[in-house]
């Protein structure tokens, strides 16, 4: 886990991320991932700090997320501008993949 | 009307009381659309022709191989080489007979998609790729028809219920082009999506209970987890921000 850097009021933000099964392969097999953050792009960015090899599964090139990837905060999705939506202590986020197979 | 056969044919379904005669009848006269006669198409034809459901479209424009019979249930060892929707239909046709199967071997297309779905209730997804999935969500919003998404991958799926005009649609969380690749899977999850789209559908023409619509439900089949997320209508939508 990342040390909490605390939000503007001082106080730790700690984010649950789960990650989807496909990006597990970089984490060791663990699902979930505490993370801090003031936004949803923070705490992924912290993610891959912690994980490196998992940023081209989750980002394309020019930083913004990859086509195939969702985001639901609070099991809500976050679509459009994901990246900026602001989390708080407590928050869940999940990544997930667009399935397309049938 | 429902004839004397068909009162035991579906005796069972009609004691639930959701269901009765009426909406066995309601079953009957409905014209359902389902494109894609594969993993997800085999078991939500199988479960719409044994519930009684009157009139099944079934479009697909690939034959039967050896490596579709792991998943795809409506077609059989002798059946590779064969057109999959006539493999489905000389099935669904022996499973139920009062069912009239139409079976069109054709890609479905922005030219043809529109003439092929007309006349129908509801449109089933049962594609293996993003653009016809798209496409068909498209046509659907413009025959105001809902749609009944599903896809899977591995060990899991999602469902979700598209009502034009008032819950989200596939377009509602689109972000850009994906690439197509093969995808890995076993014949227990499509089984498990396909069965929740077919529930859906039946729920939809009888007019029973809550329609997954504005959910988008991911199922887990190696933990056995059902996550259910909740989505709403894009404003900007290109497919359904007009209605």
């Amino acid at each position: 886990m990342i040390p909490m850097e605390g939000d503007e009021e001082g106080r730790e933000v700690a984010v649950k991320v789960n990650l989807h099964l496909t990006l597990r392969q970089f984490t060791n097999g663990q699902e979930m991932v505490e993370v801090d953050g003031k936004t949803v792009g923070e705490c992924l960015k912290n993610v891959v700090r912690e994980f490196p090899a998992m940023e081209s599964s989750i980002f394309a090139k020019n930083g913004k997320l990859a086509n195939v990837v969702e985001i639901y905060l609070n099991l809500q999705s976050a679509y459009p501008n994901e990246l900026a939506r602001p989390v708080k202590d407590g928050d869940e986020i999940h990544v997930t993949m667009m399935l397309a197979g049938g | 009307m429902l004839t004397a056969e068909e009162l035991d044919r579906y005796g069972r379904q009609i004691l639930m009381p959701q269901i009765g005669e009426e909406g066995q009848e309601k079953l009957k006269k409905s014209r359902v659309f389902i494109a894609g006669a594969g993993g997800l198409g085999s078991p939500i034809s199988i479960y719409l022709t044994a519930a009684g459901v009157g009139h099944l479209r079934i479009v697909d424009h690939d034959n039967v191989e050896l490596t579709n019979l792991n998943r795809q249930v409506a077609h059989w060892t002798a059946d590779v080489g064969r057109r999959k929707v006539e493999s489905a239909q000389e099935k669904l046709s022996k499973l139920n007979p009062n069912v009239t199967i139409e079976a069109l071997s054709v890609t479905i297309s922005e030219e043809n998609a529109s003439g092929l779905v007309a006349g129908f209730d509801l449109i089933v997804d049962a594609m293996d790729n993003l653009p016809t999935r798209y496409l068909l969500n498209k046509t659907a919003i413009e025959h105001r028809v809902p749609f009944f998404h599903g896809a899977v991958n591995g060990f899991e799926g999602r469902a979700m219920t598209v009502i034009p005009g008032k819950t989200a649609c596939l377009r509602c969380l689109y972000r850009g082009p994906v690439p197509e690749s093969k995808f890995p899977v076993i014949g227990v999850t499509p089984a498990v999506i396909a069965c929740i789209q077919a529930t859906e559908v039946i729920k939809y023409l009888v007019g029973i209970g809550d329609l997954l619509s504005n959910r988008l439900l991911a199922y887990n089949g190696l933990n056995l987890k059902f996550t259910e997320f909740k989505v709403q209508r894009n404003p900007q939508c290109e497919h359904c921000a007009h209605l």
